[in-house]
């Protein structure tokens, strides 16, 4: 990111309050994972339905554990869960595509359009339940489900550049003075693509945070612990007997962690001007 | 031109990836996935009773052969028997994939046209109150989660903590007003969930449109704003948005309806394929993970092919997100 | 270029909606003009799988196959504890001196339902060939039955049929047609439930021309004699007619086990002398999700729900003895009672980390070991919170449904003491560095994952470390059966619906021999259970049984075997409109021949 980047970056006032709330929850996720925050989710500190008090600021659940560590931890896991299928899923999807980019149409190519269009082809739900019975009890497996589906995006718009890139003169160059094929995409097309991993990164985070929601409906989720979609999951069943706890504390905490990321993403797309007609 | 050969190749390359999809919704919908065994059993099985049940289910079977009777039920269309309500397959598609359909379909519909329309606005008016007021709207829907809109719309519409006009579950679909009174909620939850994201999308596409130089000079000449936007804008930036729209139909229709149909128990094929994940049923695991894999890589094979013939220089990639 | 990306999804739908139309199938099922007066609806927690009654293992598809189908015994409609009374049979049967031999008399003149598969399409006459027939389907693997384990080894010559290839054409010595009407059936020792079998969807009478033409979709396509027919069935509904040609048998009150002081409200009185079935037609919802199916019963769009538990607060006025709340008691009429079952979760006997252990120094310790989680688990809190506090809790597995529960058994099992419990680990060297890993197996769900938690925060009450418990949750209830049967699944989360009203039904959930992938999931094998089980075996209920039963309970409740158990408190509510006394347990799907409304029901 280069100077003007964050200059422009910090005259967006949404973008800023964007960015403000990602820290603010970057830095609940790590106290909770250097144990200051949220260790209590599973003790059982009170009574069913204890409303809000000063003890328990967001109320109790129905077995009396207090809601607002479950929804601090709640930010730790959906913290896990987007970083781990954030980073597997672009490093993969950023190797693979740029091999395939570079190599086009050679039979690696091939080899990667193949893969990239079968994993396409399988409706996601599905690839998930089934990779979670694959690996059943594993407590990966809906990392793991995310990161097989998740990367081939990533792949297609890096072969996309690196395909563009490569005919640029300095690449030639390069070429031109006896590197290696590989170094040549690893050190000098690769890092012309940052910007777009970046933003295709914030948008992976997004988009495995609410998947997490659905999969922990579905019963696909996470194993032990607590997420905020296994809190939407509890509530569901507890909003028609008026219990909103749950409901309330995992609802907004989702709704601002994710409006944070999308604003953030807007105004990074907007300073990076990497815009493109991407839904 | 050689047609011929380039058509000749993409039927090539679809086998390949026929296979692939195949083998990997083989893989692990059926040799990885749920064992129906358990459920089949008697209270006190003996280990004989067990391999009985496992060999009716023909799980005893070596891999690559049961891999081969997969494909072969594919090609025939000949799906089996549920192994839960014994009912065959194919008639449970053919009761179920209507009723998804009907369901998503206004949702899908509307959230176009609506996305559509907002995103002309927010163009025309680019920068001014009116496009940063749809813009940040469209910000909070993308925020929002599909489960927690269901959850809010249900209790506003369809419980007496709200306004209780509206069924909290089934699908009596009989005529229009019945259809009326049983897809309003989904299709509420579907246009929330979507309009975000749809809204983003045309704006971008009208914008790259309107600051295109013809555009300005016609109205540097004063054209009127509405013809403009009908008559050139739109119709100019057709493609993306079509395809875009043609795009968006897989994600409605499958990731979609799972979800509305297990929340408001509409029997569709998202409920069946959901009570099928959770019963262990195979045969209809497979068939929907495969049809729908089949399928999709038959119609990417015919597009390539026909865009090819229609415009042989581009085929435009699109990305659509997966949530 | 081919990486076209998703840009082809679009065709896909595309040709989906063009098979559709030509299809032609978009068209949802359609009422016909003719409403039927009476229609009433029902709500299940669960949908029924297979209504082939050979398959008719879960309690939902029993509800529906006895409405389908035609057993040779039911349950009494009001007859409370339950009793049987013949169905399809013209009496109870003659039973032999020594117990062995039954002999049963069918009704004449009852017809199957008329179907394709019959010569003619007409139904034909049900003899006693076709319960021989429908039980022998049990022992022959084609079928995928599920019964068989009601009546092996108990049916003379009926195993060895099986192992000669289930041929139907062959005669089984115990099971014999001795004319178009009358059954004989020679057991191979006493087995004083074996009535009460026949009175299960396992034993309704299929046609074997129904099954040669239909094959596995019978289940989707049944052919009966029962009180009702099939319309139509999906994912969240079915829909029954009544059958017109069901046999006229006039209802009586005195026969059904009318109880005027505790049924007098419910106007059952009107029903005396008229011919069920008296509703025309069955709605029943499949609804699994408690929230939906409150706001279903809310909304008028059932005429009976089983209260979920969420709910309880919202219908009681009071707890003990329930009493509903005025705001319902105008317009319901309502039940509660326990149900014919309990919960419980066994520990994994086989299992060497808690279990039986070769080393009698640690088979000791392990004892203490279980013994403390016994005392660590705190019955009060789980019923208060997961049963309105108004489930029974009881200790060992005799619960207070059947007659065997004993009032002045062992309570200090169901008594919470951390203090003992701690002191029992301390005194057996037990601490959080030697306790091992234990797994917690449950199919997923939302309750079943909060009574995890709260069971690990019991345990963690007694110094037991958070990351030693571990959940190992199953997506299917199959999956989980599996895992526990080969023995991977250390704390096993259950629950036992009985089958019959006898208790030796739950006595054999910890015999030996039925150790996994039986029904005896927590591999308890103890050879004086073991040998009291055999002797009582053959034994009616009795006194002299009660007393053995209760030996038994006791020596799992000095083993530390199990943490049980409670049964809960069912709640039914049903609209006055209604004429109905519901059941869930034994009597089941009977009691739908006598519902009947007030008045009859506009479509909703």
């Amino acid at each position: 990111m280069t100077r003007t980047t964050w200059q422009r970056l910090k005259a967006d006032r949404y973008g800023m309050s964007g960015l403000l709330i990602v820290l603010f929850f970057t830095v609940v996720a790590l106290s909770v994972w250097i144990g200051l925050l949220g260790q209590g989710w599973s003790e059982v500190s009170g009574n069913s339905w204890e409303s809000i008090s000063a003890t328990h600021w967001f109320g109790t659940n129905l077995l009396g554990q207090d809601i607002l560590q479950r929804t601090l931890f709640g930010a730790a896991t959906a913290f896990e869960i987007g970083l781990i299928v954030t980073g597997f899923s672009i490093l993969l999807g950023t190797v693979l595509g740029a091999l395939a980019g570079w190599y086009s149409h050679s039979w690696l190519d091939e080899i990667i359009l193949w893969l990239k269009g079968v994993l396409d082809s399988i409706p996601f739900y599905l690839f998930a339940a089934a990779v979670a019975f694959a690996l059943q009890g594993n407590r990966w497996a809906m990392h793991l489900a995310m990161i097989i589906t998740f990367w081939t995006t990533t792949a297609r718009i890096v072969r996309g550049e690196v395909m563009r890139i490569k005919q640029r003169e300095f690449i030639e160059a390069a070429r031109a003075i006896g590197l290696p094929g590989i170094t040549v995409v690893f050190r000098h097309v690769l890092p012309n693509t940052v910007h777009i991993l970046l933003v295709q990164a914030t948008i992976v985070f997004v988009v495995a945070i609410k998947t997490e929601v659905i999969l922990s409906f579905l019963g696909l989720g996470i194993r032990d612990g607590v997420s905020w979609g296994l809190m939407l999951a509890e509530s569901s069943q507890e909003v028609v007997a008026g219990q909103f706890g749950n409901f309330t504390a995992a609802s907004v905490s989702l709704f601002i962690m994710l409006m944070g990321f999308n604003l953030f993403t807007d105004a990074l797309q907007d300073a990076l001007d990497t815009r493109r007609i991407m839904p | 031109m050689k047609k011929l050969p380039f058509l000749a190749r993409k039927v090539l390359y679809g086998i390949p990836l026929l296979l692939g999809v195949t083998f990997v919704s083989f893989l692990l919908m059926v040799y990885f996935g749920p064992d129906k065994t358990y459920e089949l059993l008697g209270k006190n099985p003996s280990a004989e009773q067990i391999s009985e049940v496992r060999h009716a289910l023909g799980y005893d079977r070596p891999f690559l052969l049961r891999y081969g009777d997969y494909l072969k039920e594919l090609v025939t269309l000949n799906l089996g028997l549920s192994d839960s309500t014994g009912e065959a397959v194919s008639s449970i598609l053919a009761r179920t994939l209507p009723v998804s359909i009907a369901l998503v379909l206004p949702g899908f519909v509307i959230g176009n046209i609506l996305g559509l329309a907002l995103g002309m606005l927010a163009a025309w008016y680019r920068g001014q109150w009116l496009d940063k007021l749809v813009m940040s709207a469209s910000v909070v829907g993308m925020s929002l989660s599909f489960l927690v809109i269901i959850i809010i719309l249900q209790i506003l519409l369809s419980t007496p903590y709200g306004f209780n006009i509206f069924p909290v579950r089934g699908w009596q679909v009989v005529d229009l007003s019945s259809y009326l009174y049983y897809v309003t909620v989904p299709t509420l939850a579907l246009l929330l969930v979507t309009l975000g994201y749809n809204t983003r999308f045309y704006r971008a596409v009208m914008v790259d449109e309107i600051e295109r130089d013809h555009i300005r000079t016609l109205q540097a000449y004063g054209t009127s704003p509405a013809e403009l936007l009908f008559k050139n804008v739109l119709k100019n930036s057709l493609i993306p948005v079509l395809t875009r729209i043609m795009f968006s139909v897989p994600f409605v229709i499958v990731s979609g309806s799972l979800l509305l149909e297990s929340y408001f128990g509409i029997p569709g094929i998202g409920l069946v394929t959901v009570n099928a994940i959770t019963s262990g049923d195979q045969p209809i695991l497979k068939a929907v993970v495969g049809l729908t894999g089949v399928l999709f890589v038959l119609a990417l094979m015919i597009n390539d092919m026909l865009y090819s013939v229609v415009d042989p220089r581009v085929v435009s990639e699109q990305a659509v997100s997966k949530s | 270029m081919y990486s076209a990306g998703r840009m082809l999804k679009k065709f896909q739908y595309i040709i989906l909606l063009v098979l559709l139309i030509v299809g032609g199938c978009g068209e949802p099922p359609a009422t016909d003009g003719s409403t039927p007066a009476k229609i009433y609806r029902h709500a299940m927690d669960g949908a029924p799988g297979s209504l082939d009654p050979a398959q008719a293992a879960s309690l939902y598809a029993n509800f529906l196959v006895v409405n389908l189908y035609d057993t040779l015994y039911r349950y009494k409609y009001l007859a409370r504890p339950y009793q049987l009374q013949p169905n399809l049979a013209t009496a109870m049967p003659e039973v032999s001196d020594d117990g062995l031999r039954l002999t049963i008399r069918i009704k004449k003149g009852v017809y199957f339902n008329d179907d394709p598969a019959f010569e003619g399409g007409l139904g034909r006459e049900v003899t006693a060939r076709d319960f021989v027939y429908s039980i022998k389907r049990h022992f022959d693997p084609g079928t995928r039955a599920q019964g068989a384990w009601l009546w092996q080894q108990r049916i003379e010559g009926l195993d060895r049929w099986k192992t000669e290839g289930s041929d139907y054409d062959q005669e089984v010595a115990g099971l014999r047609a001795v004319d178009d009407y009358t059954i004989e059936i020679t057991l191979t020792r006493p087995f004083p439930q074996f009535v009460y079998t026949l009175a299960q969807g396992y034993a309704a009478i299929v046609a074997r021309e129904a099954v040669e033409k239909y094959g596995q979709e019978l289940s989707n396509h049944p052919v009966g004699s029962g009180p009702f027919r099939l319309v139509s069935r999906d994912s969240i509904r079915a829909v029954l007619t009544k059958n017109p040609d069901f046999r006229a048998e006039p209802f009586k009150l005195e026969d059904e086990g009318y109880d005027p002081a505790s049924q007098g409200e419910l106007g059952l009185e009107a029903l005396q002398n008229k011919i069920p079935p008296f509703v025309d037609q069955l709605e029943i919802e499949f609804i699994v999700e408690d929230a939906a199916r409150w706001n279903a019963f809310l909304a008028g769009e059932l005429h009976y729900i089983k209260v979920p538990v969420r709910q309880f607060d919202t219908v009681l006025s009071q707890r003990d003895p329930p009493k509903l709340s005025p705001l319902f008691e105008d317009v319901y009429n309502f039940e509660a009672s326990p149900e014919a079952g309990f919960i419980y979760t066994n520990f994994n006997m086989a299992d060497e980390r808690i279990g039986y252990h070769s080393d009698p120094i640690q088979n000791h310790r392990n004892h203490a070991l279980r013994c403390a989680m016994v005392k660590a688990f705190d019955w009060k809190k789980r019923n208060e919170i997961f049963f309105y506090g108004i489930g029974r809790v009881f200790p060992g597995i005799i619960p207070t449904a059947v007659s065997e529960y004993d009032p002045d058994g062992d309570r200090a099992y169901i008594q919470r003491d951390l203090q003992a419990a701690r002191d029992l680990l301390q005194a057996n060297g037990w601490n959080e560095e030697n306790l091992p890993v234990l797994d917690y197996g449950f199919p997923n769900s939302v309750t079943e994952r909060q009574a995890f938690e709260q069971y690990r925060n019991f345990m963690v009450e007694i110094g037991y470390p958070v990351e030693k418990i571990r959940p190992m949750i199953f997506a299917t209830y199959g999956d989980y059966q599996r895992a526990y049967s080969q023995g991977k699944v250390t704390l096993i989360n259950s629950s036992w619906t009985m089958d019959y009203p006898d208790a030796e039904n739950i006595m054999q959930l910890y015999y030996g021999p039925n150790a996994a992938p039986g029904s005896n999931s927590a591999n308890y094998n103890n050879p004086v259970y073991n040998r009291l089980y055999e002797t009582s075996s053959t034994l009616n209920e009795s006194p002299e049984r009660t007393r053995i039963y209760r030996e038994m309970n006791q020596l799992l409740i000095d083993d530390c075997v199990s943490i049980a158990g409670i049964s809960r408190t069912l709640l039914f509510l049903w609209d006055k409109k209604v004429i109905m006394q519901p059941d869930r347990s034994f009597l089941g799907g009977y009691f739908m021949r006598f519902v009947d409304l007030v008045e009859p029901s506009a479509t909703p």
